[in-house]
């Protein structure tokens, strides 16, 4: 710039840090705008070794870390809430989350709510049949094999898979009962929360149940037997708000405790989940 | 040779995402990055994470380098501010603003008032604490809270000391003209 370049001296003052606090200041605003003196500092830097850190070690670091491929959104979400690496990526990497599922299920909770919004009680019985399946049929995805290739590798390791399930399970919910909720919001004459408990509680049988049998044929019963009962229901002409009543709920709320207790007793026979032989 | 490009080709070079040329960018710019780091943090890891983070964030958002200035100040932004925000989560390390040459010897301390005029001893006469404020907001061009978070003081501090550290300059400064 100005012709002016950190002489030999100062330069070797400055890497080894033997120079006044100006003669620093003053070689460290050069340093910004001089390319020629940065890099004679950086050819020295690198040649400190004992001064220094392990610039190749770092560099190596940093390829690592760019080289593996940013974490999907959803994992980046898990790893904020507090949850180690490995054990977000083994949550996220459920094929529930791959995107297509969650739009799915999206779609479809939409609509039963379209439906609920303009088809007066017709519309609403769907969404009832509907919604609090949703979040079971969606657990199950994350963790039957069929769907998941990637659980085989997984199950090998020694990592106990009733966390992995409990996990994946949370994690689901977490993301399906804010749209069941919301969804709710628009469908009139209900409290928006009344259709929690019936899809937590679904969601229970669904966990006790896949001790016998693969996840996804439980919620497919779980699913099946809830629409026959809707069905019925609606058939025998009761308002919608039979299912919905406080007594009904508390009968929800037994049915998701009962169930989760049965699938801690029974956490041993996730036979699913273990290698095939 | 890569020897020959410039930063800012290098830099297109990353946004293209050619491992290559950050390569190069890395070789040219982590030793000075990491020499400037370690004379404001004693722990060398420290000091090799913030080089690593800055880097890795070069990668991830190399086009935030908006073409004012120089790829240098840039880079050396990042830096400071990563050491900044690592050192914010570790207690137990302080950042240091101090050469190990206290005093000057004689013939350096008259090449210094001839370089620098006064400054120099005007500096030297600091208290510690007043001159590493000094040097993390005038020099490094921190805020009044990055500063803060670096030094591990409050804001309030630091904007005190500075403020004292700039009349103490000015009447040194003025003390030496008259």
């Amino acid at each position: 710039m100005t012709g002016w370049h950190v002489d030999d001296a100062t330069l070797r003052h400055y890497v080894e840090r033997t120079d006044s606090v100006a003669e620093g200041a003053s070689v460290e605003r050069h340093l910004l705008t001089c390319a020629q003196c940065r890099a004679r500092v950086n050819t020295a830097a690198t040649a400190v070794d004992s001064t220094m850190v392990d610039l190749a070690a770092v560099w190596d670091r940093t390829r690592d870390t760019v080289e593996v491929p940013r974490p999907l959104v959803f994992e980046r979400l898990l790893r904020a809430a507090g949850l180690p690496a490995h054990e977000a990526r083994l949550v996220a990497v459920a094929s529930a989350f791959r995107g297509v599922w969650l739009v799915g299920v999206a779609a479809v909770l939409a609509f039963a709510a379209v439906a609920a919004m303009i088809g007066h009680a017709r519309g609403l019985w769907f969404f009832l049949a509907v919604a609090p399946v949703a979040p079971c049929l969606v657990v199950a995805f994350s963790y039957d094999r069929r769907w998941d290739p990637a659980l085989e590798p997984e199950m090998v390791t020694p990592y106990p898979a009733i966390r992995l399930i409990l996990l994946r399970t949370i994690a689901v919910l977490a993301l399906a009962l804010p749209a069941v909720l919301l969804l709710g919001l628009f469908v009139p004459g209900e409290v928006p929360f009344a259709w929690l408990l019936p899809a937590v509680g679904f969601v229970a049988v669904v966990l006790a149940a896949s001790t016998w049998v693969s996840p996804l044929n439980a919620a497919m019963a779980v699913s099946t037997v809830w629409l026959l009962i809707v069905w019925r229901l609606a058939a025998l002409s009761a308002t919608p708000a039979a299912v919905l009543q406080p007594r009904t709920q508390v009968a929800f709320l037994m049915l998701a405790a009962a169930s989760f207790g049965l699938f801690l007793v029974r956490r041993r026979h996730l036979r699913q989940l273990r290698p095939w032989r | 040779m890569e020897g020959a490009l410039s930063d800012e080709t290098l830099l297109v070079g990353v946004a293209e995402r050619d491992i290559g040329a950050f390569r190069a960018l890395y070789q040219r710019h982590a030793g000075w990055l990491a020499l400037r780091l370690a004379r404001r943090c004693n722990d060398r890891d420290l000091v090799a994470d913030a080089v690593q983070d800055t880097f890795v964030a070069v990668w991830q958002k190399p086009r935030g380098f908006r073409g004012d200035g120089d790829i240098a100040a840039w880079l050396w932004g990042i830096a400071i501010r990563r050491l900044v925000s690592r050192l914010r989560s570790r207690t137990d390390v302080a950042a240091v603003f101090e050469s190990t040459a206290t005093t000057p010897a004689a013939e350096d301390q008259v090449l210094l008032s001839v370089e620098y005029g006064d400054i120099g001893a005007a500096l030297a006469r600091l208290s510690p604490e007043m001159r590493a404020v000094i040097q993390a907001v005038v020099l490094d061009g921190l805020s009044a809270k990055e500063a803060g978070q670096l030094l591990h003081v409050p804001v309030s501090s630091v904007k005190t000391r500075l403020y004292r550290a700039k009349a103490q300059l000015r009447a040194t400064l003025a003390e030496g003209l008259s």
